[in-house]
Formats: structure tokens, sequence, C-alpha cells
């Protein structure tokens, strides 16, 4: 049994906004996490999305709106996000099982916030910004401001994440998105990271962004390691030392837990491995 | 059959949804996934209840042309959807199996079976998107359907089995035209 009271699928976003006023329906997207997490928890009016068309993707002349409605499935074979979002693309591919990726949505992802959230570090090297709505306002809050803590995000009772918008990165740039787990299927991440390395004309690194999922509280950039990386030529010895100071990031934010000495080489090797696949060009130039 | 318990707290709401290509117009329980009203309201029993938090498979059902687990969808978010369960797959009307389900039981995909019609839709909603999946697209495509009884090889095996038999009538009736 699911604790649903009351189910209401609006059919214009106008009429789920006057809704979401009263501040006590939850929103249900996929319901992929929300679902099982409505079973014995109390009470809960839910607010069904699905009638809202917010699946869709929209390419302006600087950015790329993604409709937070869209699945991990739409994500994965949309022409305009697998071309100018790749890491976003690939992410979206290693979430969950096809039965997920298929109803799972990536508003969803955003909004429920967890730590291992493998769309969020891709997001978080798009600059991407949440629009939210409310029935009387508007507000933009970058994607790395609004996720505030595990599970935890400065959502107001009565808004609703209807997109995200994504900054496309300025070309050449090369890019690597690993996810560490137990195994390659229905796989909670271990540790996700997404690498972008801008480069300039003559083989140096004109600037990075690397954002790591699973390794702090928060899914959050490493702006220490995009300095390090900045303005350098790609080595193994400069891909080592970034994973190095990765993990030693970590270990100074999350502090020593049970699973530190596994996770402390292990992000060092990860994020080393991703630059140097990234530096490769092989995983794919945007 | 058994009938939701009724009672003056239970909200419900009216849909009207297809399933296994008949047309229903149904009063559902709000707080009702799909997989229990399959199950307890339409008396469909042949998807299976596992994990119920959408890791196991067992319940996936063809929901407008694409694998999705029914444990995960409220009963009421059917308004309009075009379900298919393993009920549906044999060919109506004529004796024997989809070649899908034939080639299950030739290449011994089936042990216990509680797996089985979770995979067969999996394999289904596979081919809807690709005809001659590699391996590897195979895997990718059955991987949120679990077998414990670790008859993984036999069912891929049984896959591409299918596909080399598989002619076009046998996918037509699934799929939607919602998409």
């Amino acid at each position: 049994m699911i604790d649903v009271t009351t189910y209401i699928r609006p059919g214009s976003l106008e009429e789920a906004l006057d809704v979401l006023a009263s501040g006590e329906f939850t929103p249900l997207a996929g319901g992929t996490d929300l679902i099982p997490h409505a079973r014995g928890r109390g009470p809960r009016k839910m607010l069904d999305l699905s009638g809202l068309s917010l699946d869709r993707v929209t390419r302006t002349a600087s950015s790329i709106e993604v409709g937070a409605c869209a699945t991990h499935s739409e994500l994965c074979r949309d022409a305009v996000v697998t071309k100018a979002l790749p890491l976003l693309s690939k992410a979206a591919a290693l979430v969950g099982t096809k039965q997920v990726r298929n109803r799972g949505t990536l508003g969803g992802n955003v909004v429920n916030a967890s730590p291992c959230a493998d769309t969020v570090p891709a997001l978080l090297n798009h600059d991407a910004v949440a629009v939210l709505v409310s029935k009387d306002a508007r507000r933009k809050v970058p994607v790395e401001a609004f996720i505030t803590g595990p599970y935890a995000t400065c959502i107001g009772p009565n808004e609703l994440l209807t997109s995200i918008v994504c900054e496309p990165l300025e070309k050449p740039t090369f890019v690597s998105f690993l996810k560490l787990g137990r195994r390659q299927a229905v796989n909670i991440s271990r540790m996700s990271l997404a690498v972008c390395l801008m480069m300039d004309g003559k083989g140096s690194i004109k600037g990075a962004r690397v954002s790591a999922g699973a390794v702090f509280p928060v899914a959050r950039r490493m702006r220490e390691v995009e300095r390090l990386l900045a303005g350098e030529s790609p080595s193994k010895r400069l891909f080592a030392e970034a994973g190095a100071l990765a993990a030693q990031l970590m270990v100074k934010e999350s502090g020593v837990r049970w699973s530190t000495p596994y996770k402390r080489p292990v992000l060092a090797a990860l994020l080393e491995r991703a630059l140097a696949e990234a530096a490769s060009g092989n995983f794919g130039e945007q | 059959m058994k009938g939701p318990q009724d009672s003056a707290t239970v909200a419900r709401v009216q849909v009207s949804f297809r399933l296994n290509g008949v047309s229903f117009r149904k009063r559902v329980p709000v707080d009702w996934t799909l997989l229990r009203y399959l199950r307890e309201g339409l008396g469909y029993y042949g998807t299976k209840c596992g994990c119920e938090i959408g890791d196991c498979g067992a319940c996936t059902v063809l929901y407008d042309g694409v694998a999705l687990n029914a444990c995960l969808i409220l009963a009421p978010q059917v308004d309009g959807v075009d379900i298919w369960t393993i009920e549906g797959v044999a060919p109506q009307g004529e004796r024997g199996l989809h070649p899908v389900q034939q080639a299950f039981v030739e290449r011994g995909a089936v042990h216990c079976g509680f797996c089985t019609p979770g995979f067969v839709m999996s394999t289904i909603a596979l081919f809807l998107e690709t005809r001659n999946p590699s391996r590897q697209e195979i895997k990718e495509a059955l991987a949120g359907n679990l077998c414990r009884c670790t008859g993984y090889i036999q069912i891929l095996d049984a896959v591409k089995t299918a596909a080399s038999r598989l002619r076009d009538r046998d996918l037509k009736k699934f799929v939607s035209r919602r998409r």
C-alpha cells in the first residue's frame, strides 16, 4: 500500500501551480524514487506532472533547456543532448536499469538530491541552472546552490522545478564521465566523476571542469583541482597530481570514515583515469 | 477475482486504458500501484510481485511500448495508456506461444519461472527498439531483470534465438499508437 490520499493530474502548468500553492502536494514525476519511499512515511497528496509537457529539450542561441520531466532514456537518445551535452547523456545512460531510465526523470534525479545522483556531476560541469516556478514567482538557482545537503534542496513546497538550463562548453573541449560501483548495471554509484578539458590551439589545457558525485556530502565542482590543471600541458604526472589533490580534498571535507582507506587511492586513480580518457579524446569531443 | 477493500476513506479515480488490446474503464484506488491493481484488482497474476522497489524487474510490463516496472506506477496514472502483460503475449485465438516465449522454453531459459514474465516483456520491448540486438544490447536491456536460478546464459541465448525467428507480425500488436 502506498500512502496516497489524493491524486491529481492537471493538464496545464497554471493549474498545477494553483494546486501546489496550498503547499500540501508532492509533485510526482517518474516516481522511481518517490513511490518506493511513499510506503509507511505518512499520507501524501500526489500531483502528477505527466500532463504538463515538461519533457521537451529546447536549444537557444547560448544554452540548452531540458524539461524537468525528460526521462533518462530521452536524454540518452535526444540528438541535441547527445551532441551538445554528452556528459549528461552518458550519465543518464548509467542510471539504474532500462525500466528505471524509461520512467525516471532529470528533474526527479535533481530534486531527490541523493549524494550519488548520476546526472548531477554532469550538470555541474555545464553550469546548470534550475528553473523554479510558483504561482506568483519564477526564480533561477544554480544546481550547485539548489542542492543544499544530502537529499535536501532549497525548493519551496509551492514551487515546481520546470526545467534545467545548461551551458554548452566552448570548443574544443574533451570530456569524460566515469562511474564506479560494485557492478556494471543497476548500480548505485560509489563515486562518479565528470571531467571537461577545454583546450587551447597549442595542446595546453585552457580551463578544466571537474565534478564529483558520492565523494562529498553533496556533489560539487572541485575548483581546487580545476585550478591545478588550468594552463598546464596534459601529462601523466599532472593527472596523478590532480588525483592526489582530489583525494586530499575528500578526506578534508568528508572526514575519515570506514571506507576512507579504500576511497582515497581509488578516487585518485579514478580521476587520473578520467583525465587521461578525456585528454585522449576517445570519449568524445564536444 | 478479489476486489479492493472499498471504504469511504479510499479515494478512487476514473481511468480509461487498454490492457492486452482490450479497452477498460475503471475506478481505481489512488493508493494502489499498477502492479497491485493488475493482480488483485483485475486478476492478472502473470505479472509477478518481487521486490516492489523497482530493482528486480519481475513486474515489468509494456507501457506505451516501453518496459516499465509496474510497482513504480500508481494505478491512477494509467489513464490513456496502452499496457501489455504476459497474458497478452501469446497470439490470441491461436494455439501456441509467441516466438519469444517459445525460444525461452526451447533454450532452457525458464527455471522456476518467477522472473520469466518480466524477462519476456523486457525482451519484447528490446525488439520494439531493435530487431537484431547485439549480446551487449541484450545484456543492457535485461539488466533490470533478475533471475535467481542463475539462468542468464540460457536467457541470452533465448533472446538471440527469438531474434532470428521474429517476423513483423509478431511485434505489430505491441506497437503503441501513442509513440
